[in-house]
C-alpha cells in the first residue's frame, strides 16, 4: 500500500514536471545490497547536513523517492526555524538600508570626517584614539557596526543549516555560495554578503545553472569582489556629467578571468588570455547603483530622468546599473564567436549565456556536483550521465542531481562513506544528531574556524577546496576531537543538549553499552562492531581500577566520573568520543 | 627502515613526555616500558618557506627603476630613489626595494638578503591556483604530480622521522607538503593539546580511545592524520608555546604572517626535529588602487618585512642553520590597469635570506620593459626558471643533491645563490 501511494506520489510529480525518465525504477539501492534504511541513511548523509534521531525511518516509511522529491520541491513549512530567526535584525533590509545602517570602514571614516572627529590631514593616522567618538555618533545618528551584521549573517547559516525541513536547499546553499565565492574580507563587498546568499543564491540552487551564474554576476556582492563594478571602457571616457566610480579609469579583468575559470568552464575549459580580456571588455559598465547617501553619483542618478537613461542605453535593475557611457562599443571575438559592435548590455548578458551553455561548462559544474555529493573523485560515466542531463535540460540542476541519485555510481560500497565532513558538516551533524538547541550559533561557527572552515571570510575566489586532504590533518583532527569532547560534555557556551533523551532516558549499563547504543543512534545503519570490539580492553583494562583509585587518591570527581558509570559525565565523555572519532568524520 | 624510525620515535617520546593533562598516558608508559632510551633528534639544517598568495607585483617591490618603460606604464605607481621622501633603498644602481622594505634592507646592505627577479613558471598559465598549484608541486606541465617539492625535498634528506619534520603554520597542508613523508599542519600551535579536563585517567582513557580508533578506521586518510596527531601530541608541550619569550627586543607584528614565523621560531629552538617549515602571506592580489609610499601593497610589504626581520633576529643564535626563501605564483603586468593596480602577469621576485647566502645581490637576467620586449607585449618575461631558485637553496643548505627526483623532468641549473 505504502509502495503503491509512493509510486503515486512519483507520478503526480513527474506529470507535474515533465520529467521522463525516472518513471519505472526506484532509487537502485537494492542492486548494491543496501537496505532501505541503510539508504536512507545514505540519502540523508549527503542530501541533509545529517540524520536527526528517528529521520532514518522516517524517510523509509515516506519512500526515498518521495523524500528526495520533497526535498526538490524545498516548500516544507519552517516554523520552528523562523521563529529562532524572528529576532534578527538584517534579515529582510534591503542593500539600500544595510549600505546606509551597517557603516564600512570607508564610509565610518567620511562620516567621522564630516563630524570633524578626525580631519582629512590624519585619515592615514592610528584610528584607534578616536574609535570610541566615532562609536558614539554611529549610535546617535542610528548607524550600526558592520560587524552586527556579520555576527547575524554568520549565526543564520547555523540556524538554517541546523534546523531547516528543506536540507537539500541549504546543503545546495552552501554549494553554491561556496562556488560563486564572494568574502567579507574585502571591504568594497562586504555589507552586500548576506543579500547575495539570501537573494541571489538560495532562490536559484536547485534552478537553472545559467539563472545562477546571471544573478550572481549582477549582484552587488559579485560585482564588487571580483572588481567589476570599477572596470570600464578605456576607449570611452566617462560623460562629464556622471561622475565615475573612485579611480575608474580602465580595464579590469579580474571577473573576466575568474567566471571562466572558476564559475563556468573551468581552467582547462578553452579559453586564452585574449578571450579573458575580451570578455572583460565585453562586460565593461556593469556596475552597481550608487547606494550610500553620501555617494555624489547617487544625487546625480536620482536628478536623471529614468526615461533619457533607458534611451541612452542604461539599464537598472535592482542594485544592478549597466553604464552605457562606459561599456566597450567595439565588435568582439570570444572563444571564435563574433560579437558584432554596440552590443550594450546584452552583449555581456549574451557572453555570459554563451558560457553556460558551452559544453566545458557541463563538465565542470557536474563533476564538481559529484564531488560534492559522491566521492573526492568520481566516475567518468557518471559525469558523462549528469552532463547529458545537464545539457537536455537547458543545465537543470534538479534533473542533474536526479540523475546522480539513479546512477549506479551513487550506490557503489567503494565511494559509501568515503566523503570527510567540512568542518560545517561535522558540527551541524553533531547539532543534529543530538537534538541539540543552539542558542548561541556564533561559538559554533568559533569551532568551524579553528578547525579550518571560516565561512564567509574565505578570502579566494575558489572557495574551499572540496577535498578530504583539505581538512583532514594534524592540527585539524586534534580540533575535530577537542569538539567532540567540549560539545557532549556541553561546554560550549549556548548550546545545550539532553543526551540520556536520545536513549528516551534508559541508562547504559557499562561504558561499552553506551557506545553501542549512543554509536547507533548517533551515526545510524553503520557497522560499529569493529570500532566497539577494539576499545573493550582499555575500557575494561583490569589495572583501571587500580588506576583510578590511585588517581582518586588526588582527585575525589575522579572517582564519581569513572566509577560511577551511569552519570552524565561517562555519557558525556562516551558521546564526545563518538563525534571525535574518525567514523563521525565520515558520511 | 621502519623499525629505526618507530625506535626513534619511543625514544623521544619518552624523553618528550609530558602528558595528557599532566597524567602519564598509557600509550606514553608502554613505550617507556619497552625499555627505549631517549634520542633527542639531532639539529639540523631547516629552511624556512613563505608563500606568497595571490602573486607579488615584483616590479613594486623591487623596481628596476632605470627603465623608463617602467616608467611610462605606470604613471601613478612607478616610484625611484630620488622620489622625495618615499624614495626606494637603492640596491645597486639599477634595482630599488620598496620603502616599506625599511627592515629588510639592512640584510641586504649585510650581504645576508638576496633577491633572485624575473622568477616564475615555464607555463605560462595566468589562474593563481594553477600556478601555485605547478610551483607548488614542482611540475609545471604535470597536474598529476601527486607530491610537494618540499615533501620530496624531506624525503631526499633521509633523517630522523620527527612528526615535526615537516611543519606548516596554515589551517590546512600546502599542496608544497602533499606527499609520503610525514607533514603537519596547524594554525595554532597552542591549539595542539587533547583538551580533556578534570581528571588524568578519564583524560588518558578519552586519548586512548581516540587512538585505538584513529589507527582502526579503513580511512587511509584519517587513519594517518591520527596517527601522525598522536605522535606529535605526545611530543609537544602546549605550555612552552603559550610561555615563549622572543629574544629581547623582538617584537613580531600581531598579524597572520608575524605570528606563523614566531611559532616556526618556537619549534627550531625547541630542537624537535624541524627541517621545513611552511607560512604564508596573503592579500597580493592588487587588482585595484595598490598605492605606492602608502596603501594596500606598501601596508602589506610592511607587515611581509617586519615579520621576516623579527623571526631573523629572533634566531639568534640559530640564524646559521636556517636559511629563509619566499615565492609567489607569478607577478603582475607591467603596465597599471585602469583601476590603480596591476593585473596578473608572468615573472616576480623572491628573497632569499641566511648567513650562507651570497646576498647584497640582484640575481636577474631582465631585459627592456618596452612593449614587443614583455611576454604577450604585457608581462615581464620568466628568465629565471623558480626551481633554479629552489633548487639552488635545496642543494646547497640542504644538501640535497638529487634534483631528478626534486623536480622531476626538469634538466635547468641550480642557481649559485647559497655558498
Amino acid at each position: 500500500m505504502k509502495f503503491a501511494k509512493g509510486i503515486l506520489f512519483c507520478l503526480v510529480i513527474i506529470a507535474t514536471f515533465g520529467f521522463s525518465s525516472l518513471v519505472d525504477d526506484p532509487i537502485p539501492y537494492k542492486k548494491f545490497g543496501y537496505t532501505p534504511q541503510q539508504a536512507a541513511a545514505r540519502l540523508l548523509d549527503r542530501f541533509s547536513f545529517g540524520a536527526k534521531p528517528g529521520q532514518v525511518d522516517a524517510v523509509v516509511n515516506m519512500g526515498l523517492e518521495n523524500w528526495l522529491e520533497q526535498q526538490f520541491a524545498a516548500n516544507l513549512p519552517n516554523i520552528a526555524l523562523e521563529k529562532r530567526l524572528s529576532n534578527f535584525k538584517s534579515l529582510s533590509l534591503s542593500n539600500d538600508t544595510i549600505v546606509n545602517t551597517y557603516l564600512n570602514a570607508g564610509q565610518v571614516i567620511r562620516l567621522a570626517t564630516r563630524k570633524g572627529i578626525i580631519n582629512r590631514d590624519s585619515i592615514k593616522g592610528d584610528p584607534k584614539e578616536y574609535r570610541e567618538q566615532v562609536r558614539v555618533i554611529m549610535e546617535q545618528e542610528g548607524y550600526k557596526p558592520i560587524l552586527e551584521l556579520h555576527r547575524e549573517l554568520v549565526n543564520q547559516k547555523v540556524l538554517s543549516a541546523a534546523y531547516s525541513n528543506n536540507q537539500l536547499q541549504e546543503v545546495l546553499t552552501d554549494f553554491w555560495f561556496n562556488h560563486f565565492n564572494v568574502s567579507v574580507t574585502k571591504n568594497q563587498c562586504q555589507q552586500y554578503v548576506y543579500t547575495y546568499e539570501r537573494d541571489a543564491i538560495r532562490p536559484n540552487v536547485m534552478g537553472k545553472f545559467k539563472d545562477l551564474l546571471l544573478a550572481t554576476a549582477q549582484h552587488p556582492a559579485m560585482l564588487e569582489y571580483l572588481d567589476n563594478a570599477s572596470s570600464v571602457s578605456i576607449k570611452n571616457q566617462p560623460r562629464a556629467n556622471m561622475a565615475a566610480p573612485r579611480n575608474a579609469r580602465g580595464l579590469n579583468e579580474n571577473y573576466a578571468r575568474e567566471v571562466m575559470e572558476l564559475h563556468t568552464l573551468g581552467v582547462d575549459g578553452g579559453y586564452t588570455q585574449a578571450d579573458v580580456t575580451t570578455v572583460a571588455k565585453a562586460l565593461t559598465g556593469w556596475t552597481v547603483m550608487p547606494l550610500a547617501k553620501d555617494a555624489p553619483a547617487r544625487n546625480l542618478l536620482e536628478r536623471l530622468n529614468p526615461a533619457q537613461l533607458e534611451r541612452r542605453g542604461f539599464v537598472m535593475k535592482g542594485d544592478f546599473l549597466f553604464r552605457a557611457d562606459q561599456h566597450d562599443n567595439e565588435p568582439k571575438t570570444i572563444l571564435n564567436k563574433n560579437f558584432p559592435a554596440n552590443g550594450g548590455y546584452q552583449e555581456g548578458i549574451d557572453v555570459l549565456t554563451m558560457l553556460a551553455e558551452h559544453p566545458s561548462t557541463a563538465k565542470f559544474i557536474c563533476t564538481k556536483l559529484a564531488t560534492r555529493f559522491v566521492s573526492d573523485t568520481p566516475s567518468a560515466s557518471l559525469i558523462k550521465n549528469m552532463v547529458k542531463t545537464f545539457q537536455s535540460t537547458d543545465g537543470d540542476i534538479k534533473a542533474v542531481l536526479r540523475t546522480m541519485v539513479y546512477d549506479p555510481a551513487f550506490w557503489k560500497k567503494s565511494v559509501s562513506h568515503e566523503k570527510v565532513k567540512s568542518p560545517f558538516e561535522m558540527v551541524i551533524s553533531a547539532v543534529r544528531a543530538t537534538n541539540a538547541q543552539v542558542i548561541q550559533p556564533f561559538q559554533l561557527f568559533n569551532w568551524c574556524t579553528k578547525m579550518g572552515q571560516r565561512f564567509y571570510y574565505y578570502q579566494a575566489p575558489t572557495g574551499f577546496p572540496d577535498r578530504a586532504s583539505n581538512w583532514i590533518n594534524t592540527g585539524a583532527l586534534l580540533n575535530r576531537m577537542n569538539f567532540g569532547l567540549a560539545f557532549a560534555s556541553q561546554k560550549i557556551p549556548g548550546v545545550r543538549m539532553d543526551l540520556a533523551a536520545l536513549n528516551n532516558y534508559h541508562e547504559p549499563e557499562s561504558a561499552i553499552d553506551a557506545l553501542t547504543v549512543y554509536s547507533n543512534i548517533l551515526l545510524p545503519q553503520r557497522d560499529h562492531a569493529a570500532n566497539i570490539k577494539r576499545l573493550i580492553p582499555l575500557v575494561n583494562d583490569d589495572a583501571v581500577e587500580e588506576k583510578i583509585s590511585k588517581a582518586a587518591t588526588v582527585d575525589k570527581t575522579a572517582e564519581q566520573m569513572i566509577l560511577d558509570k551511569g552519570t552524565k559525565n561517562m555519557l558525556s565523555q562516551v558521546v564526545g568520543i563518538i563525534i571525535g572519532s574518525p567514523e563521525f568524520q565520515r558520511k | 627502515m621502519s623499525s629505526r624510525r618507530a625506535f626513534m620515535r619511543s625514544g623521544a617520546m619518552a624523553l618528550f613526555a609530558t602528558g595528557i593533562a599532566g597524567g602519564i598516558p598509557a600509550f606514553i608508559t608502554r613505550a617507556a616500558a619497552a625499555g627505549m632510551p631517549p634520542a633527542p633528534y639531532k639539529k639540523n639544517k631547516v629552511l624556512v618557506c613563505i608563500f606568497q598568495r595571490g602573486a607579488m607585483d615584483g616590479l613594486m617591490a623591487v623596481t628596476p627603476f632605470t627603465d623608463t618603460e617602467l616608467k611610462k606604464a605606470r604613471p601613478t605607481l612607478f616610484m625611484d630613489p630620488t622620489n622625495g621622501a618615499g624614495k626606494l633603498f637603492d640596491l645597486d644602481g639599477q634595482f630599488g626595494m620598496h620603502p616599506s622594505f625599511a627592515s629588510l634592507h639592512p640584510f641586504f646592505a649585510d650581504k645576508r638578503l638576496a633577491i633572485a627577479h624575473g622568477v616564475g613558471s615555464p607555463n605560462t598559465t595566468r589562474s593563481h591556483f594553477d600556478a601555485q598549484d605547478y610551483m607548488e608541486s614542482g611540475t609545471p606541465f604535470s597536474k598529476s604530480t601527486s607530491s610537494g617539492w618540499l615533501n620530496r625535498a624531506v624525503g631526499l634528506m633521509g633523517h630522523d622521522a620527527s612528526p615535526f619534520r615537516a611543519v606548516s603554520i596554515t589551517g590546512a597542508l600546502p599542496r608544497s607538503l602533499y606527499g609520503s613523508q610525514e607533514a603537519l599542519a596547524i594554525s595554532n600551535l597552542a591549539d595542539f593539546a587533547l583538551q580533556t579536563k578534570g581528571n588524568p585517567m578519564a583524560a588518558n582513557l578519552t586519548a586512548g580511545s581516540f587512538e585505538e580508533l584513529y589507527e582502526q578506521t579503513s580511512n587511509r586518510l584519517l587513519n594517518r592524520a591520527g596517527k601522525e596527531s598522536f605522535e606529535a601530541l605526545k611530543m609537544l608541550n602546549v605550555n612552552d608555546i603559550k610561555n615563549y619569550q622572543p629574544v629581547a627586543g623582538v617584537v613580531y607584528p600581531n598579524s597572520p604572517l608575524g605570528n606563523s614565523l614566531k611559532q616556526i621560531a618556537v619549534l627550531i629552538k625547541m630542537n624537535i626535529g624541524l627541517e621545513v617549515a611552511f607560512a604564508e602571506s596573503g592579500g597580493w592580489d592588487t587588482h585595484f588602487n595598490q598605492g605606492t609610499l602608502n596603501g594596500v601593497f606598501a601596508r602589506n610589504v610592511r607587515d611581509f618585512s617586519d615579520s621576516i626581520a623579527a623571526f631573523w633576529n629572533d634566531m639568534s643564535g640559530y640564524q646559521d642553520d636556517v636559511t629563509l626563501m619566499t615565492m609567489t605564483e607569478f607577478g603582475r603586468t607591467v603596465a597599471q590597469n585602469g583601476t590603480g593596480g596591476t593585473d596578473h602577469g608572468r615573472a616576480s621576485c623572491s628573497f632569499i635570506l641566511g648567513n650562507d647566502v651570497q646576498g647584497g645581490k640582484v640575481y636577474q637576467q631582465i631585459g627592456s620593459l618596452a612593449k614587443d620586449q614583455l611576454e604577450d607585449q604585457r608581462d615581464l618575461p620568466v628568465t629565471t626558471d623558480f626551481r633554479s631558485v629552489f633548487s639552488g637553496v635545496a642543494n646547497k643548505h640542504l644538501s640535497i643533491n638529487n634534483n631528478g627526483i626534486l623536480f622531476p623532468k626538469w634538466e635547468g641549473k641550480a642557481l649559485e645563490i647559497i655558498r
